[in-house]
């Protein structure tokens, strides 16, 4: 009892001066003449003995470099054999071997040993491995450069073609217009005329009430389709052990009315081949049996797939044409040669035929024998259609040229493809992973996809949005790349809408490596590609480096 | 049929209001469960009634019978009602004056359950070896000390008095009704009667026809107001015992605030459920249910109950403690500003009230905690932070997060699974897709000093596959249906699950052996775990998603044929005890366990933490959360807390410094989140809120040796860890419903979280003439004898926290990853001196971990500065050996050994500085007795002993190099 009350405090153990001290600081860590040493930041001065006294002076904690004693502070460990480290002073003698500082001198004497050798020639070998695989990518980055430079080079030509041909297409489209505006001037009052028939009347009243069906069916089928999907969404993201009754009816009923599998239940085999086709695919050929089914009925009937490509035909007639050939066709027999001319003509008279005509025509009218309005509307329909098919024609080219532009401008548009076009080369690259329930499918700039493995939705995960948002990264910078965010994808149902972060790093392929949704619906894929591999530094031999 | 319809209508219009959050219509009100129904008619018809009402129960005075030793006497009761029906009622005064009240029916059809405590007490309490029982012509009367118990006869009326004055009452207001056990009568009337009528005629004539003979009317009512069958939404609860609930009031004649009955969203001081414009329409109701998003002010039944209650005074607190395990409402009352009533309502079970005499709330604490038990001293690493989300979704994600916290340098001790780490939620069984690994990740997040907790929930899923659920059936230890054959099979997380009967002792070797973390021979271990993994235990009200109420249907049948409504409120303590001992016993010798529970019971405190339940991200429930945990902890649940950030909800960045700030002061701390919130993790604020959050975290390690010393403060005593104002100043009335601010054990700090949106400045409540320093920036303000608010800056990077003066307070004040690696550091005093000029604080320190502590190996240090002529000696000397008796919870130490092994380890660790604050004037020397002039610096202000307020001087000493184990004395000469 006495030994113990007697015994004294240990004396600390007297710590060299620059201990913990990085290279760039150690020459203001010398004994000053004065015996007072100045706080790196210039706010104290305190007894040089104070240094690295394991007790905190310093406002800035720049006298205890070595120790823990200041809080948010530093330590440096020399690492000799490997590459020296910084370390939080937090982290300094709390019994813990930093595996940053092999060289153990984070902790006091004799707790950590040092194992620089074996940690830097595992570093270097790692290292090396990473350059290698850096080179490697880097040269497929390059070829990916070169792409994008082809097709820059393809994209001006198209636009110089593309900007020629519009200007021979403009004068046509210009031409024609003129003829058709003519042709149709003069035809007016005896379409006008002819379409009071009440056949026309009423096959107008029928394709408008057709169209207003055919607008209201797409409706519906769209809002089926909006409800298929928050049901399957909510089909297979619902939480059967919430046991909301309601919701597992609902579950069940979709389930039955759509034909599909209890969810969680193990499909049969068949039914899961069935499913496995494709979600989509799947759901589409059930319904055509259903469709066949119905087929048998009347013949006349239209089938459904007719409905949903011929109806398009049919309601896109063109009723003016119709009401013309209608004329020709109750009109027996057909009308004189004198009035179809064009079918004799070679191509390049017409224009001075119709030319011609429209005098001669005039003339009959005048005289009082016209009498054949039709021949005259179907001309000015024609001319009418000639036009349109010229300026769709034009507006083709225009779209191809305005797109090419655009394309090309994003190439080496820092927010585009990349300071050099590294990524043009993978635009709409699609790239998945199987994780057993779902597979991830990222197209690259274009959208994200889960795609379940034992049927059910496909969902959409969202479109490409923007590279790296982080306000502290800066675009065109290798960190800005890295980060790619698709969003706005199919609503969660009770939650967010469905978004991928897409993180990449340098690797010689593109992939993906994995998946995980950290919060709900948001998912982080990780990958590598090697748009991100940039050649080696030169002089990055690691001889400064710094962990 | 009609009234009962409308009932149900009005109750819903009632409730609308209410039902933004809460799916109030989930869970019952008062008039919706029979015998709470019919326990509120009784005391309606006695308010009716007024002063003719009297009770029908009165003692049998030839049966009484004094037992030998004399604090023991037993007597039968006899209702008027019920002339034919027997009852008995026993009195026991305990040596520490507690009296026990039990009263049972006698040889009635069955038995009523009697087993509520021996779930709850730690051992049969010790009776009175010198209290005696003497019997009068219209009493019974046992006097001890200053305080008296007193039985009248008839009406049967038992009091405790002191100095003559009534401190409580049972039956004074004649509410006690025992209802007998019945037969049901099959309605011959009816079938005689009734066979062209409807149903609801047949009723009226057998209601009519009692009535005429029905001398009981006035009392019970006149119907049989859901004696049997009772229906709740689309559940029967076919009652097959019939009506046996108990009615008690329980008065407190001398006493105007109450607290306690824990779990409720409210005030600390209980507000009124009854009598004139009562504050809530319910009463507070006892029955443990996972309620959905629950109201931050309601009285309505949340995941725990405690039902012990305590009335306090300015001259005088006392307690009550009501050992029942059934459902109970408890309406409260104030027929003066000085008196408080209250009615307990409970569904089954005997009566069993323990009187606790005070006259102190420490002594209350103290009896309670001798009934009971005494909170446990959990593992130091558990007072550290614990970081929760449902889910960290991966073993990935896990190191992921415990890399982002170091790179940030924000201290963590814990990382937390929720369920979905479970295949299917097949609680032990990892994903192995996502957790490939778990005993890697576990060994990766221990490299760092810290642990894992891993939920393990009450219901097994019902798949063969399962070795949990396949071990629990074989062995025949799961909850039985009504039926009382073959398993109970309800709805939660897993799909079709099943529980286990913890009431059934078979199975706890059972559990505790699922737990091991080596293969075993007789059955499944988790092997795939470590000592390193500790364990959440949610879900056990019992949960039960399809089930009455979220939870088992009360016909359900346990251990010894008990029904499932007998046990209810014990039923999740169980739980979570056996997985206590469990986690405790997996390694030999023995090491401190952590485990959390949702639910509790009287008794919880002895093996673990309690959390407040699925919280809201809402300023309301940050507030509550407070009184919550201040009311867990005077019914003796010290350990807990309240989810920081809210459960449910993405709080806003102020709203999360806020809470932060809150969870700090809480003994459990813990951030968590719902599976839909997003990520809030504290590494993924932006700056300022990221540095707050960090400085808040790094607060709370600085200050660990203060909240490890008050645990092992509370692990003796009782007394709380957090103390509202009426424990430390129980006479002071201004303080009686503070409950916004509160002191952390005897350490001297006082704390007043701040809950409000937009708040730049705060109201304290200063209780005494005394000064209290500002913690951060040692401002000195002045309190007032009759107590005094001041206004104190609190912006929302600042915390009003205060030091009372004659307080001194160990820190250490260097940030570390985790708490263990916080173990060789130097500590911090800071001496808030009193306006006496004198101070006083503890530190308590162990190896945190093992059982080691109850042999002995401790450092329990007191620091003292005292003033005398110019002089302020600062000094420390060694509690281990002065009060060695009093040093380790249940173990009386026979001595101390000042260099136990311990001791040892810590040796070296010093004293690095020293701050003194309101020193009356520069020193002239600074030394440690016996040795050189230290290096220290002073810069003058506010003297405590003066009168102004502002900044106090402040001398801080530069590492005396004293060190924690030993004795030393600063010399401070003025």
């Amino acid at each position: 009892m006495l030994l113990w009350l007697l015994a004294l405090p240990l004396p600390a153990l007297a710590l060299d001066k620059t201990l913990g001290v990085a290279p760039a600081f150690l020459s203001q860590y010398s004994p000053p003449k004065s015996g007072l040493w100045k706080c790196l930041d210039g706010s104290k001065e305190i007894p040089w003995d104070f240094v690295n006294d394991d007790a905190c002076d310093c406002p800035d904690g720049s006298d205890e470099p070595g120790t823990s004693a200041c809080p948010n502070s530093t330590f440096y460990c020399q690492n000799v054999g490997h590459i020296g480290a910084t370390i939080p002073s937090s982290r300094v003698n709390d019994g813990l071997c930093e595996p940053q500082c092999c060289d153990g001198s984070d902790e006091r004497p004799g707790v950590c040993k040092n194992a620089c050798k074996e940690i830097g020639e595992e570093y270097r070998r790692k290292r090396d491995a990473e350059r290698k695989i850096q080179k490697t990518g880097a040269k497929i980055r390059s070829t990916y450069i070169a792409f994008a430079h082809k097709e820059k080079k393809r994209l001006e030509a198209l636009v110089e073609s593309s900007g020629q041909e519009i200007i021979i297409r403009e004068k046509e489209v210009a031409r024609l217009r003129d003829i058709a505006d003519r042709t149709e001037s003069m035809s007016a009052a005896a379409l006008e005329h002819k379409q009071q028939s009440p056949l026309y009347t009423t096959l107008m009243s029928h394709s408008s009430a057709l169209k207003a069906l055919q607008r209201e069916h797409k409706k519906h089928l769209e809002r089926e389709k909006q409800l298929g999907e928050i049901l399957d969404a909510l089909r297979t993201g619902y939480n059967p052990n919430y046991q909301d009754m309601a919701v597992l009816e609902a579950v069940r009923g979709w389930e039955y009315l759509a034909k599909l599998p209890h969810i969680g239940v193990e499909a049969d085999a068949q039914v899961a081949a069935d499913l496995s086709v494709s979600d989509d695919e799947a759901g589409i050929e059930e319904s055509e049996e259903e469709k066949k089914v119905e087929e048998a009925v009347d013949e006349d009937d239209w089938t459904a797939e007719e409905l949903e490509t011929g109806l398009e035909e049919l309601l896109n007639t063109d009723y003016v044409s119709l009401l013309l050939a209608h004329d020709d066709h109750v009109r027996t027999p057909p009308p004189s040669t004198v009035f179809n001319m064009r079918s004799y003509l070679p191509e390049s008279f017409i224009p001075q035929y119709e030319e011609m005509r429209e005098t001669i025509i005039s003339w009959l009218e005048v005289i009082g024998i016209s009498g054949s309005d039709a021949e005259v509307s179907s001309d000015s329909s024609k001319a009418r259609q000639a036009f349109n098919a010229a300026e769709t024609a034009l507006n083709k080219v225009k779209k191809e040229k305005k797109e090419a532009e655009e394309d090309l401008e994003e190439i080496f548009d820092i927010n585009g493809f990349g300071v050099d076009g590294e990524w043009k080369k993978l635009d709409g690259t699609c790239l998945a992973l199987d994780t057993g329930e779902y597979t991830y499918e990222v197209c690259m700039f274009e959208e994200a996809k889960q795609k379940p493995n034992k049927g059910g939705t496909t969902f959409n995960l969202g479109k490409f949005s923007s590279w790296n948002p982080s306000p502290d990264v800066q675009p065109g910078e290798p960190a800005y790349y890295e980060k790619q965010v698709y969003n706005q994808g199919t609503r969660c149902w009770n939650g967010p809408e469905r978004s991928v972060i897409l993180v990449l790093k340098c690797g010689t392929e593109n992939a993906i490596h994995s998946v995980m949704e950290l919060e709900k619906c948001e998912y982080q894929l990780t990958g590598t590609s090697p748009a991100l591999c940039y050649p080696l530094d030169a002089n990055a031999n690691g001889s400064r480096e710094e962990l | 049929m009609l009234p009962w319809t409308l009932l149900g209508v009005l109750s819903l219009l009632i409730t609308v209001p209410d039902a933004l959050a809460v799916k109030s219509h989930d869970f019952k009100t008062c008039s919706q469960a029979g015998f709470c129904r019919r326990g509120r008619a009784i005391s309606a018809r006695a308010a009716e009634a007024k002063s003719a009402w009297k009770s029908p129960y009165s003692l049998d005075v030839p049966s009484i019978a004094i037992t030998p030793h004399k604090a023991v006497f037993k007597a039968g009761v006899k209702s008027s009602l019920y002339p034919n029906i027997k009852f008995g009622l026993e009195l026991r005064v305990h040596e520490d004056g507690v009296v026990r009240v039990r009263m049972d029916e006698v040889d009635g059809l069955r038995k009523r359950y009697d087993e509520a405590a021996s779930w709850a007490l730690i051992s049969e309490p010790q009776i009175s070896q010198e209290i005696t029982w003497t019997a009068g012509k219209k009493d019974i009367r046992a006097k001890y000390g200053n305080n008296e118990v007193v039985v009248a006869f008839q009406p049967l009326k038992i009091s405790l008095l002191r100095g003559g004055k009534e401190q409580v009452v049972l039956n004074g207001q004649g509410l006690l009704h025992m209802e007998h056990f019945r037969t049901k009568q099959i309605a011959e009337t009816k079938t005689e009667e009734a066979a062209p009528e409807a149903e609801e005629g047949a009723e009226q004539v057998v209601m009519e026809v009692k009535k005429e003979v029905n001398p009981r009317a006035w009392f019970e009512g006149d119907t049989e107001d859901d004696w049997w069958d009772e229906r709740f939404s689309t559940w029967t609860d076919t009652k097959p015992k019939g009506p046996e609930s108990l009615s008690l009031d329980i008065s407190f004649p001398s006493h105007g605030t109450i607290y306690g009955i824990p779990q409720h969203a409210t005030r600390l001081a209980l507000p009124t459920t009854a009598g004139d414009s009562p504050t809530f329409t319910e009463p507070y109701r006892l029955y443990n249910a996972d309620v959905f998003e629950y109201l931050a002010s309601s009285p309505m039944s949340l995941y725990g109950s405690i039902p012990v209650l305590h009335a306090h005074s300015a001259d005088s607190t006392v307690g009550i403690f009501h050992a029942v395990g059934s459902e109970t409402w408890i309406d409260v009352s104030h027929a003066s500003d000085k008196s408080t009533q209250t009615h307990w309502i409970s569904e089954s079970g005997i009566l069993d009230v323990f009187l606790m005499p005070g006259p102190t709330p420490a002594d209350i604490f103290a009896q309670y905690a001798r009934l009971t038990g005494t909170p446990v001293l959990p593992p130091h690493w558990s007072l550290g932070y614990h970081q929760c989300r449902w889910n960290y979704i991966s073993s990935e994600d896990v190191r992921t997060v415990q890399k982002r916290f170091d790179e940030e340098d924000m201290p963590v001790d814990v990382f937390w699974l929720d369920i979905e780490y479970a295949e299917e939620h097949k609680y032990f069984m990892w994903d192995e897709k996502n957790f490939p690994d778990p005993v890697e990740m576990t060994n990766d997040v221990a490299a760092n000093g810290r642990k894992m907790v891993v939920i393990v929930d009450p219901h097994l899923k019902r798949t063969d596959t399962y070795p949990a659920f396949k071990e629990a059936s074989d062995r025949k230890l799961l909850v039985k249906p009504p039926s009382g054959d073959g398993e109970y099979e309800g709805w939660c997380w897993s799909g079709s699950s099943s529980w286990i009967d913890f009431f059934n002792p078979n199975s706890w070797d059972w559990w505790k052996s699922l737990f091991k973390t080596t293969a075993l021979k007789s059955g499944w271990s988790w092997t795939s775990s470590t000592t390193d993994i500790h364990i959440w235990n949610d879900m056990n009200e019992p949960s039960v998603f399809n089930g009455p109420e979220i939870s088992m249907p009360r016909d359900n049948v346990h251990h010894g044929g008990w029904e499932h409504r007998d046990i209810h409120n014990i039923n999740g303590m169980l739980f979570s005890n056996l997985t206590s001992q469990a986690v405790r016993e997996r390694t030999d010798p023995p090491t401190r366990p952590f485990v959390l529970t949702r639910s509790f019971f009287a008794g919880s405190q002895r093996f673990g933490a309690m959390w407040t339940g699925d919280n809201l991200g809402t300023w309301e429930h940050m507030a509550v959360g407070i009184q919550m945990v201040l009311a867990n902890g005077i019914a003796g649940l010290s350990f807990a807390g309240s989810d920081v950030g809210g459960f449910f909800g993405n709080p806003e960045p102020e709203m999360l410094v806020r809470w932060y700030q809150v969870g700090i002061f809480n003994p459990f701390l813990r951030a968590h989140a719902h599976i839909d919130t997003k990520r809030r993790e504290p590494f993924l604020q932006e700056e300022p809120y990221k540095g707050m959050i960090k400085d808040i975290l790094r607060l709370r390690y600085t200050m660990l040796p203060v909240w490890y010393t008050a645990f092992r403060e509370t692990s003796v005593t009782g007394v709380p860890v957090l103390r509202p104002h009426y424990v430390v100043f129980p006479k002071d009335p201004k303080g009686f419903a503070v409950d916004d601010q509160y002191f952390i054990g005897s350490s001297g700090i006082l704390v007043k979280p701040i809950t409000t949106k937009g708040a730049t400045e705060t109201t304290v409540y200063l209780p005494e003439d005394e000064v209290y320093y500002d913690y951060f920036s040692h401002h000195v303000y002045r309190g007032a004898s009759k107590g005094k608010d001041i206004t104190v800056q609190a912006e929302l990077h600042e915390i009003p926290v205060f030091v009372r003066g004659g307080s001194i307070v160990p820190t250490r004040e260097r940030p570390r990853r985790s708490s263990p690696l916080m173990k060789l550091d130097p500590f911090t005093l800071r001496v808030a001196l009193g306006k006496a000029g004198s101070a006083r604080g503890e530190l308590y320190l162990d190896d945190g971990v093992s059982y080691s502590h109850e042999k002995g190996q401790f450092v329990w240090r007191e620091f003292s500065a005292e003033t005398a002529k110019k002089v302020v000696r600062l000094t420390t000397k060694n509690l281990g050996l002065e009060r060695v008796g009093e040093a380790v919870d249940g173990v009386a130490l026979a001595s101390y050994d000042p260099g136990n092994k311990f001791a040892k380890t810590i040796g070296e660790v010093r004293v690095e500085k020293v701050v003194v604050l309101g020193l009356a004037g520069k020193p002239t020397s600074v030394k440690v007795e016996g040795g050189k002039e230290l290096v220290w610096e002073y810069t003058p202000g506010v003297a405590a002993g003066g009168k102004g307020e502002g900044v106090a001087s402040v001398l801080t000493i530069k590492d005396p190099k004293v060190l924690i184990v030993k004795d030393w004395a600063i010399v401070i000469q003025l």
